[in-house]
């Protein structure tokens, strides 16, 4: 064998990365000459001085880092809201949906803000009014009268999404949701005990969605000259919301999925019925709690929730004589008034955790969905799957 | 509704979970999903990286990163965001699921991210503060052994930050403990150039080191 000359395939050889064949050969080599020997010597010498430099900058052993699953949860937070500050909270929810379906988006959000929380006054906020859910009650709306459908043109949708993101300022952006691997780590990330369903075992994944909070000053006139631009100058805003500084807060929540969910998101998307990508079924066995506590609102204190819930309600599908006569029997002290569309189910009123709740059951081709949704001690929860009203309660009862 | 379905399937899946976000802020589970199924919404397949995936990738490669970038900046915390800003980058790179190298990426994204950091940090003059930080709450020893070697720390830092990017990250990675095949697969280069590649970086790096600190021993 003739002199090693590439100092590349020693060096490979000083690491102990070559084969056990060319290691033998060099070994043998190494035996026999001199020359190389020194080059060797002098190479070797070189890499344990590197060694030795870099061998300090290795971290002390008992320097222990954070849970890979815990610093995932906390990128999973962070990185997405950073992307959001790029573009408006609302103007990227409504932006790019298609017409029917932004409408009962900016109904939902406005009936949200708008409709029947109970006004609480406490010191802090002399001016304010602190809203809080206590109750439940479910409103018909019929989607296809949305002021969405009132043309195939887009603009009342372009008109009413500039408003949104003129007026309404996010000054808590969620992000998108956590997905955590087990209920330790959403309760550390929450903050407050999650119930799980016991006769169910452990769920399967837990998403956490961060709170939240934006507020919106009513602007009466533009109000009105907005809803005249969509075609619902029929639709009459109260003297008394003129001004008034609307600030929605809510809390963190947390969607817990048992069975067999969607891997995609912690909590139902669109569609669940429906093969998911992959070639995944959903069956018809995936449960989703749901829990959050109550979010609170501030209005002024003089604001008329009611003449203003009826505004809202008219938007999403309602007519003036219904809005009015729903306004007057729900009782708006402490009321989240749920829309569904009308024609997907029925609903009725149960017992419930102790408490009373609302129970909608939908009939689908495959089979009923219930939906019961109840408030105990200050949380709202709703438990949703597929099967009877009596598989809904008799899972409830199991809540732990 | 046709037109409706097409059109949802070019939003992204992202963009769709904000959507459900914030109505489902508003509402509790069930009467979004009422709504959504009522407006025969689709999950589309555009390309993105699906949560379970990156979950995964995160994972895989999260304490071995932080334990490189720990060993190139000294402070943990810094390591554990420089280590973060990788995967902000990766998840904004969907593309790269598809090319197969996905960790290979994260460490040369990692590395460079760190290595930048040190040029920065050394531009500044800034190892000063940097020392004092690393200092404190490290265990109580000797604290003439704990200054000297400090002191070799942030000489061997800087060293690092002078030369060749390129060289920087290639000892750094080898210090962290990579194998040749490792090297190879994150470096996108060729196992037989390791040797020869190495070589020349300890090469850079000693001159550079010898250049900084001639009082000490010969390299």
């Amino acid at each position: 064998m003739t002199c090693i000359d590439d100092d590349g395939i020693v060096r490979a050889w000083l690491d102990h990365e070559l084969s056990p064949v060319e290691e033998e050969q060099i070994k043998r080599h190494l035996s026999s000459c001199s020359s190389c020997q020194l080059r060797f010597e002098k190479l070797r010498a070189g890499i344990a001085r590197t060694e030795e430099l870099f061998a300090v900058l290795a971290p002390p052993a008992q320097d222990k880092g954070t849970d890979p699953e815990l610093e995932y949860s906390r990128l999973s937070l962070r990185v997405r809201s950073v992307e959001q500050q790029k573009i408006p909270l609302l103007t990227s929810l409504l932006a790019r949906f298609p017409r029917p379906l932004w409408g009962v988006a900016a109904g939902a959000v406005l009936v949200a803000i708008l409709v029947g929380f109970n006004p609480v006054r406490t010191l802090a906020q002399r001016f304010l009014a602190m809203l809080r859910v206590e109750k439940i009650a479910v409103v018909t709306i019929d989607p296809s009268t949305l002021v969405s459908s009132a043309g195939a043109d887009s603009r009342p949708y372009k008109l009413i999404n500039q408003f949104l993101s003129d007026n309404v300022i996010v000054t808590i952006d969620p992000g998108r949701p956590a997905i955590l691997a087990n209920l330790n780590q959403a309760k550390q990330l929450v903050g407050y005990n999650i119930r799980t369903i016991s006769s169910l075992g452990a769920p399967q994944r837990v998403a956490v969605r961060g709170e939240t909070a934006f507020q919106m000053t009513l602007d009466r006139d533009r109000l009105q000259s907005l809803l005249e631009e969509v075609g619902r100058s029929d639709i009459q805003i109260p003297e008394s919301a003129n001004g008034a500084l609307i600030a929605v807060h809510i809390p963190a929540t947390v969607v817990s999925s048992y069975g067999d969910c969607p891997l995609r998101q912690g909590y139902p998307g669109p569609d669940n019925s429906r093969r998911e990508r992959g070639g995944e079924f959903v069956g018809n066995n995936c449960t989703y709690l749901f829990q959050a506590p109550s979010p609170t609102v501030s209005v002024p204190q003089n604001l008329n929730m009611a003449d203003i819930a009826e505004a809202a309600l008219q938007l999403v599908g309602m007519s003036a004589n219904e809005a009015r006569s729903f306004c007057q029997t729900v009782d708006w002290s402490s009321t989240l008034v749920v829309p569904i569309p009308r024609n997907t189910g029925s609903y009725e009123t149960v017992a419930v955790d102790g408490v009373e709740g609302t129970l909608i059951t939908e009939t689908l081709p495959q089979g009923n969905r219930y939906n019961l949704m109840w408030i105990k001690g200050g949380v709202i929860h709703a438990l949703t799957g597929h099967g009877s009203p009596s598989d809904a309660l008799s899972l409830a009862a199991t809540l732990r | 509704m046709g037109k409706a379905k097409s059109d949802l399937s070019q939003i992204s899946p992202l963009d769709r979970l904000t959507y459900w976000r914030v109505l489902e802020a508003a509402y509790p589970v069930g009467s979004t999903d009422t709504l959504a199924r009522w407006m025969s919404l689709r999950q589309s397949s555009s390309e993105h990286w699906l949560e379970a995936d990156f979950r995964g990738v995160f994972l895989e490669h999260y304490e071995r990163m932080v334990a490189i970038l720990v060993r190139l900046v000294g402070d943990r915390s810094q390591a554990e965001e420089l280590t973060s800003d990788a995967f902000w980058r990766l998840y904004h790179q969907p593309s790269l699921q598809s090319e197969g190298n996905v960790g290979g990426w994260l460490y040369r994204t990692a590395t460079n991210l760190g290595i930048d950091s040190l040029r920065a940090r050394v531009r500044r003059r800034e190892h000063e503060k940097v020392a004092e930080h690393e200092l404190t709450g490290k265990r109580a020893g000797d604290p003439l052994h704990d200054l000297l070697r400090e002191e070799k720390r942030q000489h061997v830092r800087t060293a690092l930050a002078l030369i060749k990017p390129a060289a920087a990250q290639l000892l750094i990675l080898r210090a962290s403990g990579l194998s040749y095949k490792e090297l190879a697969h994150a470096l996108n280069i060729k196992m037989s150039s390791i040797g020869t590649m190495l070589n020349r970086a300890e090469e850079e790096f000693r001159k550079r080191y010898l250049a900084l600190h001639p009082h000490e021993e010969a390299l």
